[in-house]
């Protein structure tokens, strides 16, 4: 344990850290539309207190040092400076994941809000991922509810304050685990939604929620995932739409239906980052083929995510992305060229090779004291580009599963179409309001 | 027990304004529209009045200055003579400070205002003194020179992430550039030629300072070392 506790110390004394490989791209391509912030809340059964969460945001910062960082702009790379500056706390008022000012010096990139009986945490993509981020929501819950008197015998895996913080916990997991593969195979420029954007600020926020043991026991009976499920079902209301727009809208080569599902890379190498690891796999449906039916979808999307979250295949993205970071010729290019270069990268290329988003992150689980004075949890995808425009996140507690659309667009005929299959499927839906 | 109306949280007692939303707790009314008592526009009329103060106050010191000055010197000259510089130079000093207690906010707008005034001051004391003798080879280049140092600075200033010794160093730098300017004015104006000499020295040495001073400012940034900053 010294050793530990010493190697944390010269991390903190060494005063910074290297952003992680998913990190470098987002300082250059982050404004106030593309703000790569996301929300992660926990409603309660009891109206939030104050001073509670207060104390609670001071003691959880301490156990996660690695969020504690502002951004600094050095001359090869961007880096993390650890600050001593609180988190701010603040009430839910503005339109949720707006930006950070990455410039105002020694304020960490994460917030926590605070809202009648929602507690949310927002992170910049900078810092983490969702993965990362459900684990510090479950421990600043863990403080605040013993705070407010509730005696929590057997918090599991919950990661308490106060307990030895672990040198993995800082440490890239994409460097770690990288090792030099095959890269994937090139994508052609996938379809985009043809609507037109919101005025700004763009981002509208349309909550759902399903009971989970409707839609599991579908799942079930279909011999497939949720997440497989719900990525049908985008796929098949984004065909809709396809078929339903103008044939002008309709351009020959990007006949491609491709969906981002993030995937926890946590779970697929033995890691206890806490900072970004997670990657990506793009199920697709080509439609120069001919259109589908909701059931040759599912079956599609079920073996392509079978197939391609499986480790060796995975681990080819993460080969690709860490070799970039890796070759000289790049890590010398003074930061300004490289910030210049990764915008034109991400315009040209990588924003256009998804038509939407699916991040599931899954049951969360807690112990049975905390579970009885929590209701359900969200988490709200970052804006998406200007191309992608929609994106959604689940994420399931209890019987609730909820399903939040990030939207930038004037339409919301992808959440009707995704949620009318639902709901023409037999799982109950139950829209909930913005407040 | 107290809910925010605004927010729905539960404040403890004693709490009497909401920590989030800086509202009375128990207040929904005008629930958006509401200031509450640290808002801007409170701040805003505040300073307005005391700006206010100021100007009225420096305007009667100042024409009561130029009032008693003209009055002495036409009871001792009998005619106007040293009152008239020393009332251009206190009308100039007044005109400066309301122009920075009223455009402050517009920092282009303030500093060309400034240029123009003290252009127009050092343009009437030439005329005073003689006609036309040093305001067009001399005052003006340097001014200009002076103001546009000022405004490199300024904008240095606003745009640099980190203020501190840089900002210092940048301003050297463009102060180096005025005094090679002024040399070049006085030498043309005096000699006829021009022949660098002083501001070169002056120049090479400041250069060296702000070596010094932007290797002070990344290194002694936050404590870091060098190694954050050029870390490849």
């Amino acid at each position: 344990m010294p050793d530990k506790a010493d190697n944390i110390n010269s991390l903190k004394e060494k005063g910074w850290l290297k952003l992680d490989n998913a990190a470098k791209l987002f300082p250059a391509i982050i404004s106030k539309d593309l703000t790569s912030v996301f929300r992660i809340t926990a409603s309660l059964k009891e109206p939030v207190k104050y001073t509670a969460i207060r104390d609670a945001v001071q003691i959880t910062s301490r156990r996660f040092p690695y969020f504690n960082v502002s951004l600094g702009s050095g001359f090869f790379w961007h880096f993390l400076e650890f600050t001593d500056q609180q988190p701010r706390i603040q009430s839910d008022e503005k339109i949720p994941c707006s930006v950070f000012e990455v410039k105002r010096k020694n304020e960490p990139l994460y917030r926590v809000i605070v809202k009648g009986k929602r507690i949310s945490a927002e992170f910049i993509h900078i810092l983490t991922d969702g993965g990362g981020a459900l684990e510090y929501l479950k421990s600043l819950l863990y403080t605040y509810l013993t705070l407010t008197g509730r005696n929590i015998s057997s918090p599991g895996e919950i990661i308490l304050p106060g307990t030895p913080i672990s040198n993995e916990e800082f440490e890239d997991g994409y460097l770690k685990h990288f090792r030099k593969l095959p890269p994937p195979s090139k994508l052609v420029k996938a379809w985009h939604l043809p609507f037109k954007l919101n005025q700004r600020p763009r981002l509208k926020v349309l909550r759902a929620e399903v009971k989970t043991h409707e839609i599991i026991e579908l799942t079930r009976k279909l011999k497939v995932s949720v997440t497989e499920y719900f990525v049908a079902v985008y796929h098949f209301a984004l065909q809709k739409i396809f078929i339903s727009s103008s044939s002008k809208k309709r351009k020959k080569i990007n006949r491609v239906l491709r969906i981002e599902v993030p995937v926890n890379m946590r779970k697929k190498f033995p890691s206890r980052t806490m900072r970004n690891f997670s990657l990506f796999v793009l199920p697709e449906i080509d439609l120069r083929l001919g259109t589908y039916t909701f059931e040759e979808i599912l079956h599609s999307v079920h073996h392509q995510l079978q197939i391609s979250s499986d480790i060796k295949q995975i681990s080819r993205f993460m080969s690709s992305n860490v070799s970039y970071e890796k070759l000289v010729f790049i890590r010398i290019l003074p930061l300004f060229i490289k910030k210049i270069a990764m915008a034109a990268v991400y315009r040209g290329l990588a924003s256009k090779r998804f038509s939407g988003l699916v991040t599931n992150l899954g049951m969360v689980t807690l112990p049975d004291q905390m579970n009885e004075m929590i209701d359900s949890f969200e988490i709200i995808p970052p804006p998406q580009n200007s191309k992608v425009k929609v994106g959604s996140g689940l994420i399931s507690f209890k019987d609730k599963l909820r399903i939040c659309f990030s939207n930038i667009t004037q339409s919301n005929e992808l959440e009707r179409h995704i949620l009318k299959h639902l709901s023409d499927s037999g799982i109950h839906v139950k829209i909930l309001k913005n407040d | 027990m107290t809910l925010c109306a605004n927010c729905g949280v539960e404040l403890d007692d004693g709490l009497n304004i909401c920590p989030l939303c800086g509202r009375d707790p128990l207040d929904n009314s005008e629930k958006n529209n509401h200031p509450s008592v640290n808002t801007p526009e409170v701040m805003q009329l505040h300073k307005k009045e005391t700006r206010k103060f100021l100007w009225e106050l420096n305007g009667i010191i100042a024409f009561s200055g130029i009032a008693v000055c003209t009055i002495v010197d036409l009871i001792t000259n009998k005619s106007l003579n040293w009152s008239l510089y020393s009332g251009i130079s206190v009308l100039t000093a007044w005109i400066i400070l309301t122009l920075v207690l009223f455009t402050s906010k517009w920092s282009l707008i303030m500093v060309s205002a400034l240029m123009i005034t003290i252009l127009s001051a050092l343009y009437l004391i030439d005329l005073l003194s003689g006609g036309q003798e040093w305001f067009f080879p001399v005052a003006l280049p340097i001014t200009v020179s002076a103001f546009l140092v000022t405004g490199i600075v300024m904008i240095i200033y606003k745009y640099a992430r980190l203020k501190g010794l840089n900002v210092v160093a940048s301003g050297l730098i463009v102060l180096s550039g005025l005094l090679i300017i002024i040399e070049m004015t006085l030498d043309n104006y005096l000699k006829g030629i021009v022949d660098l000499r002083w501001s070169l020295i002056a120049a090479v040495s400041i250069f060296a300072v702000t070596l010094l001073l932007f290797f002070y400012h990344y290194r002694m940034k936050k404590g870091n070392s060098l190694d954050s900053f050029f870390h490849v």
